[in-house]
């Protein structure tokens, strides 16, 4: 029973990782809770899905299809919801009110045209394999497995690559940056495609694993507690902080309660940050200064 | 000059709106009016979506013969999405805006319920189709809404017949419950499932929940492996059902699967693949009985999505609604709310005799039909109606 849970709290919690890794970029660049993210992992799902369905792709290619799909309107949103903001320096808070108005706008344009329906994904890596008492699914290996490369490949770009530098740089102070020659509308438009390609591999997996539908963004609650707990702004944070969640919640839900399950995994999260006003890995308030 | 431009823009607007609104309003009296408060979005969309283009299609067959009372019949359609606090909204509108002669609907039990105070309120007559749940007609302390009817059977009663089926059908002695926290309907039948099956004689090995929204259900379903059951019944909607299916299998749980009438969309065999094949569900409605199969054939064309429980039982409803209020030769709502009491023997679509019990505005006996996904298709087993 324990490794059951252990597996189980592990699988979702990769899951979880992959949503707050795009999340958690974004928030530390650009200072603001991003909540279209959760709306861009939805229409990664869907175009996954419809790439499956009229192309019949295989999934991996649809994976990828459905990357540079949310790649593409990730930086769509960027323009159009968060820079106008940004020329003119609006405090946080606005930017996390045009997020919310993207995401609404966009979850209603999926309702209006595609409908309200529920969606499948083909059959793909359902087997799952026998550790002794225990069962373990195959897609929920390759997505751990998946969500590792990929962001060891993110950490090694921000601080191996030009760019990446650049992004880091970024982080710390955008005007100075600005102020020495980098161009930032083309340097927020990678980091929007990077946290895009993130959000279109969470939609497809959670599209695999799960189902396909209008409101399935939503379910970024859970990144978004993942990346605090973990440390807002540290990519390596959200990973363990989505591990942590996923992991806390099956054995609440197998030991305690499976109906106050949430009950218990927020009033984790409340006393995590009692202690650790940061979260896990988060930089303390003097560095950020 | 750009200052005169928005003032006189403003203003146009300011104008329209208010023209706009007023052309609504206007009582007209030459239309019957009728409230449609269905789940056009959100989970339960493709039950709202059948039931909605199935009360066009009998308002029209009902306009054609005259409509009411020699008025045309109006529909106005308010989306609940399957929300209880949406519903509120969108039934007061219907109330107080639209003024309503009678409201048709919701179909789910939440929803329905959040409903009752304001066409109570309103002194609307309000018939829900699908909604199940006992308290959308009774209220706590024992007594009625007097406003509120239903034409399907209630959830004390399909608890019972899936408890019944389950042990003299199914020979299981051993189940497993998984259910809702967050529905009325799912908690409600899950509790009803229970007590007639340990009356029955049979033992809940394990009852387990989750939360509305919840996509994982590894969690509990581990847990209920390990007591190891011959049956889990799952009073859930078709989309957490399906989810609830395929991962009980790939924790290797080898149980019957049986639910209630929310499994009864063929979407649930699409999402479920194979991990349903086998399962059992009662339903409020058949599909398969001769008396609607010559309206399903007419009429297929015309749904664009799958035909539904819901589209029959809101053609019962609209029947004895048109009933009631030539009874009563009036659009008053208490004079309404008596000649739906007094119903008895009167042919609509699912049944020759809909006999209404006064005391407690639900249908008298309503058998449940149960189905099973054979071939990954719904296969009719039997009309069954409780010991």
């Amino acid at each position: 029973m324990f490794l059951q849970t252990l597996i189980t709290g592990i699988a979702i919690g990769g899951i979880y990782a992959l949503m707050a890794v795009g999340y958690s970029l974004v928030f530390s660049i650009l200072n603001f809770s991003n909540f279209a993210h959760g709306v861009v992992i939805m229409l990664g799902a869907y175009i996954g899905y419809y790439t499956c369905e009229w192309f019949h792709a295989p999934v991996l290619v649809a994976m990828v299809g459905a990357m540079i799909g949310t790649a593409v309107i990730a930086v769509i949103v960027e323009k159009l919801a968060y820079r106008p903001l940004r020329l003119k320096h609006a405090v946080p808070l606005y930017f996390m009110i045009s997020a919310m108005g993207a995401a609404i706008f966009l979850e209603n344009l999926v309702y209006v045209t595609v409908g309200a329906h529920f969606f499948s994904y083909p059959a793909f890596l359902q087997q799952s394999v026998q550790i002794g008492q225990s069962n373990l699914g195959l897609l929920d290996i390759g997505a751990l497995s998946l969500a590792a490369v990929a962001i060891t490949c993110l950490t090694l770009f921000l601080s191996k690559a030009k760019l990446g530098v650049a992004i880091r740089a970024a982080a710390r102070d955008m005007t100075v940056l600005g102020t020495l020659g980098v161009n930032i509308d083309m340097l927020l438009a990678v980091v929007f495609s990077i946290a895009g390609l993130f959000a279109g591999m969470a939609g497809v997996f959670l599209g695999i694993k799960y189902l396909v539908y209008p409101t399935m963004g939503w379910i970024t609650n859970k990144a978004y507690i993942a990346a605090v707990i973990g440390g807002i702004g540290s990519l390596p944070g959200s990973v363990v902080g989505g591990i942590i969640l996923g992991v806390v919640e099956s054995f609440v839900s197998v030991y305690l309660t499976t109906a106050l399950r949430d009950v218990f995994s927020f009033t984790f999260l409340i006393v995590l940050l009692l202690f650790r006003p940061s979260g896990l890995f988060g930089k303390t308030l003097d560095e950020k200064v | 000059m750009k200052h005169k431009c928005q003032w006189g823009i403003a203003l146009f607007l300011l104008v329209s709106l208010i023209v706009a609104t007023g052309c609504q309003q206007g009582s007209d009296s030459k239309t019957i009016k009728i409230g449609h408060a269905v789940s056009l979005t959100g989970d339960n969309s493709v039950f709202g979506q059948s039931e909605s283009t199935g009360l066009k299609i009998g308002v029209e067959e009902l306009n054609k013969k005259g409509g009411i009372l020699g008025k045309q019949v109006e529909v106005v359609t308010v989306d609940t999405r399957g929300d209880p606090a949406e519903t509120v909204n969108a039934v007061r509108r219907l109330v107080d805006q639209e003024k309503v002669i009678a409201v048709l609907g919701p179909s789910n039990s939440g929803p329905a319920m959040s409903a009752t105070p304001i066409v109570t309120a309103g002194k609307v007559p309000l018939i829900a189709t699908a909604a199940s749940n006992p308290y959308v007609t009774a209220d706590k302390q024992g007594g009625i809404h007097k406003y509120v009817f239903r034409v399907c059977f209630i959830d004390t009663y399909q608890g019972l017949v899936d408890a019944e089926f389950a042990y003299d059908r199914l020979k299981a002695r051993k189940a497993a419950v998984l259910y809702d926290v967050g529905s009325d309907y799912s908690q409600w039948l899950a509790k009803y499932f229970e007590d007639a099956f340990i009356k029955k004689g049979g033992v809940i090995v394990a009852k387990e929940a989750y939360r509305t929204g919840e996509l994982d259900f590894r969690a509990p379903l581990g847990k209920i492996k390990e007591t190891n059951p011959d049956l889990l019944f799952l009073p859930l909607t078709q989309k957490d059902a399906a989810l609830a299916a395929k991962q009980s299998r790939d924790l290797g749980i080898k149980s019957t699967l049986l639910g209630g009438d929310n499994w009864a969309s063929p979407d649930l065999l699409t999402l479920a693949g194979p991990a349903i094949e086998g399962a059992y569900f009662s339903n409020s409605a058949s599909l398969d009985d001769p008396r609607v199969k010559g309206w399903i054939t007419t009429h297929e064309k015309q749904f664009s999505g799958p035909i539904v429980r819901n589209a029959l039982l809101v053609n019962d409803a609209l029947l004895w609604l048109a009933d009631a209020m030539k009874r009563a030769n009036s659009t008053d709502g208490d004079k309404i709310v008596a000649a739906l009491e007094a119903t008895k023997d009167l042919p609509v679509m699912t049944t020759d005799k809909f006999t209404i019990d006064p005391k407690t505005h639900d249908p008298l006996n309503r058998p449940a039909y149960f189905s099973k996904i054979q071939g990954g298709k719904f296969v009719f087993v039997e009309e069954y109606a409780a010991k």
